[in-house]
């Protein structure tokens, strides 16, 4: 990312903490969000990320550091000052308005000439094909229009920033894929910056140009998403990044530095050398573990299969660890059959057994 | 746009919400946590008439207590006050939770029926009491004659005059407004065990007396509880019925605390006497509120 | 058919529950010389209407306004203090706001012949007692204002959070988001909070007995009082006040009477 020059940005946050009492919920927060750019602030629940957004939304004081929004310290500014517009999990309709209403809110407390607001509301509208639901109220609506309304809320705005709290997150799931993709054309077509929050790795994945991994209120890592897949930075990064989620066996570098020994009796050859003896933590993706053998080999015995027909699930036994294996197509196996895995030398991870970093 | 600091805080900042409990609860420490600790100051003072417009009173340590105590009257009013406490809540309670679970039952008209029953927790308690001072009527009134035509009494019952049944009078008449209360934070208990618990008792095979007592009486817990420490509380602001009914009478025969400390104040200005007996109770009431809060939020982690 | 009967059997509680209010207006209607037969008449034989001539006898309207201008001066003490107050205890986390709340419940439980003893001394102190009805307005308040804010703060804790960062976010103050989105919102529970508010102090006693020396300052609830003990054989005249005093509160309980039940149900325990 380029931090050279500043004006290149549209959201800067500097060393932010915050605190509530004495419990602190993000430490040290340090981001950098380029304009027009599509970010992804994800992680499990209770990382904090919610709360980074709202600081950056004004909702939520912070206890010390700066934020900026196109080059302007925000720190004391109400939300009403920042020029974000924001869409809420629950999407926070307001239920006495109808949905013109709902989407004119904002434009009516800056008093904008009536004409211009029909005209803003009439473009939204017609965006998000939301024309014929104009005179309803929220109530009247199912999930997805209202999903759309709020969006609606937003667009009008044309706000420096939109800002997203897991707006997907009530919806059921073909309509989330589909708003999905919606969500990502608007951002094409509008180019306003955007800072969407998710629990959903494989959402943060598709939508973003930019994640940042959140993890008990630090930054894991910030990268964009085919990066943070291949480049794990560290070994909760691996885990949380890829479905289903790596596998992690004890292993030892071997005298000569270039393979792993794991307990199962197998050596692996590793990508790079590293130093002779050390314990490690070996990373291995379940859609990378090959059932014709392959490759770097390991011993294996089938202990689960789960057919979905284009994809086949094998909890597998390697020594005394479970590993997860991922078969594109269909693959007949049963409990207790021997299986011989291979695995490409570049796709072994190594990882730190103590501070969890990526070797 | 030109705005102080101040003007900005109170518009975006924390300081809105703030000042709006700020207000109010100002406004309860003047007038209601004030009084309160300038009863327990007056307990410990000599307060009368000479001395009521000072400020400056002689300090009297223990002495408005101990003066208390001494009193004839006293021990029979504490215990008019457990009477009336215990009997009011007592049936309350009973009468209230049979209504709720009468109430629960699916028939039509049945919320509407049950909202009559609030018409006796609206009116005026004094009103209430000129009305059942009419019923309780010793030649004239409608309750003798009910009971006669049941053949439960065979004279006349003179139910405010004679000592016997004046408290029990007030009683009654305290039952009867208490019992729409009651009845409705217990519909509000009971609506709240789901539906699904007593089909899986039923599948257990618990008939339906055992699933009042497996189910239902476990999971009222915290709500009676908390039905109860309202109860106490409400039965120990009960001062217009007495006024209306019996003024404690005959010979102190149905007088309560609350309504004795007033008389004190009010009636024979031993301001100190009715400054003890009030902190007394206070400190009664505040205890129970403990309990009820305690018990409240327990029921919302039920 | 069973539904029915429940029903039959529920009306009759309600009419053996109501029989207090039943036998005020039928008593009202009987003459003075049916009142003292015995066995008493269930229902009286010649009925006569005898509301005006009681009302003017007692002057009960003046009784009645002043009980008005007290429980009007209650209610509006009561919304605006309380109702700032119980949105705030719905949003506030954090150990000041549970003592804030704890405060509030705990005076809320009070009782005022209990109280009546100190603010009279106070008041006295004051001047206060020079207006009576003010000082009976200013001690009530702190009663009513208790209680209001526990049962409307359950009303804002049902107006979603969310709501509110919108609003803020949209442009709002939060003066603004306060009283154009959460105040229209949360309107139902303030409204019928308020009417009970205004019907308890319609009907207060002990601090208009404490408080107002002077007759034509008392409201009617302390007029009804001394009446009662004055004329204690007057039952018609006494039923007629009742009737007159009680007529207004239970209209607005019949028309509000869905309201009312859930507005209790829903904050009562909270």
């Amino acid at each position: 990312m380029n931090v050279d020059h500043p004006s290149m940005n549209q959201i800067e946050i500097e060393h932010l903490n915050k605190n509530y009492g004495s419990l602190q919920v993000l430490h040290d927060i340090s981001l950098d969000i380029p304009i027009g750019a599509f970010v992804a602030l994800v992680g499990p629940s209770g990382c904090g990320k919610s709360t980074l957004l709202r600081t950056i939304a004004g909702l939520e004081t912070i206890t010390s550091g700066t934020i900026k929004v196109a080059g302007e310290v925000v720190n004391d500014k109400a939300p009403r000052e920042r020029d974000l517009a924001m869409v809420f999990q629950s999407y926070a309709l307001y239920p006495h308005m109808t949905v013109e209403q709902n989407m004119s809110y904002s434009l009516r407390l800056r008093r904008r000439p009536k004409a211009e607001i029909d005209q803003r509301v009439g473009e939204a509208a017609k965006i998000l094909g939301l024309e014929k639901l104009l005179k309803r109220r929220p109530k009247q609506l199912s999930g997805g229009q209202r999903q759309r309304v709020a969006m609606g809320r937003a667009i009008v705005r044309n706000p420096k920033v939109f800002l997203f709290d897991e707006p997907l997150s009530n919806l059921d799931a073909a309509l989330r894929v589909q708003m999905r993709s919606e969500i990502r054309k608007l951002h094409k077509n509008l180019g306003a910056t955007s800072v969407y929050v998710t629990h959903d790795q494989i959402e943060a994945m598709t939508m973003a140009d930019l994640i940042v991994v959140l993890h008990d209120g630090r930054i894991e890592q910030i990268g964009k998403p085919l990066d943070l897949y291949r480049r794990p930075a560290n070994r909760f990064v691996a885990g949380f990044i890829g479905s289903p989620a790596m596998n992690f066996v004890p292993a030892e570098i071997t005298a000569d530095g270039r393979a792993i020994a794991l307990g199962a009796g197998a050596l692996l050859k590793i990508p790079r050398a590293q130093e002779p003896g050390r314990k490690v933590l070996a990373g291995l993706r379940p859609e990378h573990l090959r059932l014709d053998g392959s490759g770097e080999r390991l011993a294996a015995t089938v202990d689960i299969v789960e057919g979905t027909g284009s994809m086949t699930f094998i909890e597998a036994k390697v020594g005394s660890e479970l590993v997860n294996i991922a078969y594109a197509g269909t693959y007949e196996t049963e409990a207790g059959a021997p299986l011989t895995l291979g695995i490409a030398s570049e796709d072994i991870y190594l990882f730190d057994p103590e501070t969890g970093r990526a070797l | 746009m030109l705005q102080s600091g101040f003007a900005k805080y109170l518009r975006d900042g924390k300081g809105f919400e703030g000042t709006l409990i700020v207000a109010a609860v100002l406004y309860l420490l003047v007038f209601a946590a004030f009084p309160l600790i300038y009863t327990v100051v007056m307990s410990f003072q000599e307060v009368d008439m000479f001395t009521l417009g000072t400020l400056v009173r002689p300090f009297a340590g223990l002495q408005n207590y101990t003066d208390l105590f001494h009193r004839p009257e006293f021990a029979p009013i504490v215990w008019n006050t457990v009477i009336f406490v215990t009997l009011s809540i007592a049936f309350q309670l009973t009468i209230g939770f049979a209504l709720a679970l009468f109430f629960l039952q699916d028939f039509p008209g049945s919320t509407y029926v049950r909202g009559l029953f609030l018409a006796g927790w609206i009116l005026p308690a004094l009103v209430v009491g000129a009305v059942w001072r009419w019923i309780f009527a010793g030649d004239f009134g409608v309750l003798n004659y009910a009971l006669q035509s049941l053949g439960l009494i065979d004279g006349q019952i003179y139910w405010l005059s004679d000592p016997a049944y004046a408290l029990y009078s007030v009683i009654i008449a305290n039952i009867w407004l208490g019992i729409p209360f009651n009845m409705i934070l217990l519909s509000v208990g009971l609506a709240g065990i789901p539906g699904d618990v007593y089909e899986a008792a039923e599948m257990d095979g618990a008939n339906v007396f055992q699933r009042f007592l497996t189910i239902t009486l476990p999971m009222m817990g915290p709500t009676l509880g908390a039905v109860i420490a309202l109860g106490v509380i409400f039965t120990l602001q009960q001062f217009d019925l007495v006024a209306a009914l019996t003024q404690g009478g005959p010979a102190n025969a149905s007088n309560v605390a609350q309504y004795w400390s007033w008389q004190m104040s009010f009636q024979t200005y031993e301001i100190s006497g009715g400054a003890t007996v009030a902190t007394m109770m206070i400190a009664l009431v505040i205890v129970v509120a403990v309990i009820y809060v305690r018990s409240v939020q327990r029921e919302q982690s039920f | 058919m069973k539904r029915y009967l429940l029903l039959a059997l529920a009306l009759l509680f309600a009419a053996i529950y109501l029989f207090p209010v039943y036998w005020m207006y039928a008593t009202a209607l009987k003459t003075s010389g049916s009142i003292f037969k015995y066995p008493p008449e269930l229902w009286p034989s010649e009925p006569l209407v005898q509301v005006s001539r009681v009302f003017a006898e007692h002057d009960i309207g003046r009784y009645l306004w002043n009980s008005l201008l007290v429980a009007s001066g209650i209610t509006a003490i009561t919304m605006l203090l309380g109702t700032g107050a119980a949105y705030a205890l719905a949003n506030a986390r954090g150990t000041k706001a549970n003592i804030a709340l704890f405060l509030v419940i705990v005076l809320q439980v009070l009782p005022p012949s209990l109280m009546v003893t100190p603010l009279f001394v106070a008041f006295n102190h004051v001047g206060l007692l020079d207006y009576p009805r003010t000082a009976v307005v200013l001690a009530t308040a702190a009663k009513t204002l208790a209680f209001y804010i526990v049962l409307c703060r359950a009303t804002f804790t049902q107006v979603p959070r969310e709501l509110k960062d919108a609003a803020l976010v949209d442009g709002n103050s939060h003066l603004g988001a306060f009283f154009l989105i959460i105040l229209p919102l949360a309107r139902n529970g303030i409204l019928i909070t308020s009417v009970l508010v205004f019907l308890q102090s319609f009907g207060e006693y002990v601090y208009s007995r404490s408080f107002i020396a002077t007759r034509e300052l008392q409201t009617a609830t302390v007029n009804l009082a001394t009446y009662l003990s004055a004329n204690s054989a007057d039952w018609v005249g006494l039923m007629n006040y009742a009737g007159i005093y009680v007529a207004p509160i239970l209209i607005v309980f019949i028309l509000l009477q869905r309201q009312i039940v859930t507005g209790l149900t829903s904050g009562a325990l909270k």
